[in-house]
């Protein structure tokens, strides 16, 4: 095979890229390309590019990019990869540790591979934007925001944030859930699920130790809020003057309807959660010991049956299903999840529909 | 001219859509400041990239910037995933002069 050369002119931006791309002959061309032109940012960095780019495309290799305010990803630079060691910047080394812990996590407990149980690439942009209050996944890369300085801080500073847009990744790679209505509220309850299950397993906690709570350390110290969210008691989790009560419902009987547009957030998927991340806190307490254990592998097994459609009475029955399959019929952990979606108004069919 | 701006979604959607709208007066910058502003907001509404996010985008922002000027009023629409460099530029220098 001749591995041919990128021309000179390419910018190494595009370059770095290229080496990420899972075609095999462009990764290489890209190599060539950058190990033999002149135009390079440094030896360390170019070091790690090259050690990335040599190792099979498996194992989740990480790079971390620092966008320096940017809100264009191309103009990001390469800070942190794989073998490099900790570089001075803290929101790249929380997001280069991080993919690492929930890298480790889903190996360790799911035996799952990366994103897509393919080996996946974590690839993390840091610094996003100027006073950006976010962090997000794009379809290909986790993305974080630095926050205003005045209600939020670095997006990088909770674990459980960099798991949940993780999270997303996985759920694109399994059930692809539509974020809409249910399914979007379910797709981003199981982000929430993945975040709160790797905090736990990072902190060696029980679900009766554990917090329950999503981005607690998102906010600035002058902000008088728990956490994004609280799985444990959905609709709790803040309560101020400057952005008011925490709008999650606990229950079906208390589902938010709106419309399926930006402004209305795709039809309350960060709020409808709420119903769905109660179920999962229920089950976890009720089987008790550690979430990432049954509970966890009853998720998961479920969101794996899942599809792009899955509403909120499909992903319970499911859920009660796995239960039973994997602990026994009438188990004591199925007979948790069919209390815990009971009390959040969702009670199990387990008789098939006529479209089953 | 009178520049605002409303931001939507993301992944704390709940809290950001009930804090207060932005806006920005140019009669309060200096001459040069709105200038460029003016030359920004030219640049993103000639391409300001897609106008929502990217279909596997998830907890993507969407911002909706309104021009009013003492003639007319322009409306930029674009989000975290879709927008271009020139609404990328634009949108940072309003966070910036937002201080
Ligand atoms: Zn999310």
């Amino acid at each position: 095979m001749t591995i041919n050369r990128i021309s000179c002119v390419t910018p190494p931006f595009i370059l770095t890229r290229l080496l990420d791309s899972e075609n095999g002959e462009i990764r290489q061309a890209a190599l060539a390309t950058l190990v033999t032109t002149a135009n390079l940012r440094g030896e360390r960095t170019v070091r790690g590019l090259i050690a990335g780019a040599l190792a099979a495309p498996a194992d989740g290799r990480r790079s971390v990019y620092d966008c320096k305010g940017s809100t264009f990803l191309p103009f990001a630079t390469l800070v942190r990869s794989e073998d490099d060691g900790p570089v001075a910047d803290p929101s790249a080394n929380r997001a280069f540790d991080g993919f690492g812990s929930i890298r480790q996590f889903f190996r360790d407990v799911f035996q799952r591979n990366s994103i897509d149980d393919r080996g996946m690439r974590l690839q993390g942009y840091v610094h996003r934007g100027h006073r950006y209050n976010n962090a997000f996944w794009d379809g290909q890369e986790m993305v974080f925001g630095d926050g205003d300085g005045l209600v939020f801080s670095d997006f990088t500073g909770s674990l459980d944030v960099i798991a949940h847009e993780l999270g997303h990744g996985v759920t694109e790679h399994t059930a692809g859930l539509e974020y809409h209505r249910q399914s979007g509220a379910l797709n981003e309850s199981l982000s929430d699920v993945v975040g709160s299950m790797v905090k736990q397993w990072a902190l060696q906690q029980t679900a009766d130790q554990a917090d329950w709570l999503i981005g607690a350390e998102v906010f600035t110290p002058t902000i008088d809020a728990d956490a994004l969210r609280s799985m444990r008691a959905p609709g709790t989790a803040f309560d101020n003057k400057l952005f008011g009560k925490d709008p999650q419902p606990d229950h079906m009987d208390r589902f938010v309807e709106l419309p399926d547009t930006d402004e209305g957030d795709w039809g309350g998927v960060h709020i409808n959660s709420g119903i769905p991340n109660k179920a999962f806190y229920l089950v976890a307490t009720g089987i008790g010991g550690n979430s990432w254990e049954a509970p966890g592998r009853i998720w998961y097994e479920s969101l794996k049956a899942s599809t792009s459609t899955t509403q909120f009475q499909d992903f319970a029955d499911t859920t009660y299903q796995k239960a039973g399959q994997l602990y026994g019929t009438g188990s004591n952990q199925q007979q948790a999840v069919k209390e815990a979606w009971a009390e959040v108004g969702i009670p199990v069919t387990t008789t098939p529909s006529l479209a089953g | 001219m009178r520049v605002s701006l409303a931001t939507h979604g993301g992944l704390a959607a709940p809290i950001i859509r009930r804090l207060p709208p932005r806006v920005l007066d140019t009669d309060q910058l200096p001459g040069d400041a709105a200038r460029e502003l003016r030359r920004l907001v030219a640049a993103a509404a000639a391409d300001p990239g897609a106008a929502g996010p990217a279909p596997h985008a998830r907890d993507a922002m969407t911002y909706t910037i309104t021009v009013d000027d003492s003639s007319d009023s322009t409306t930029l629409t674009s989000s975290d995933t879709g927008m271009s460099p020139a609404f990328g530029a634009l949108l940072t220098w309003i966070e910036r002069h937002l201080g």
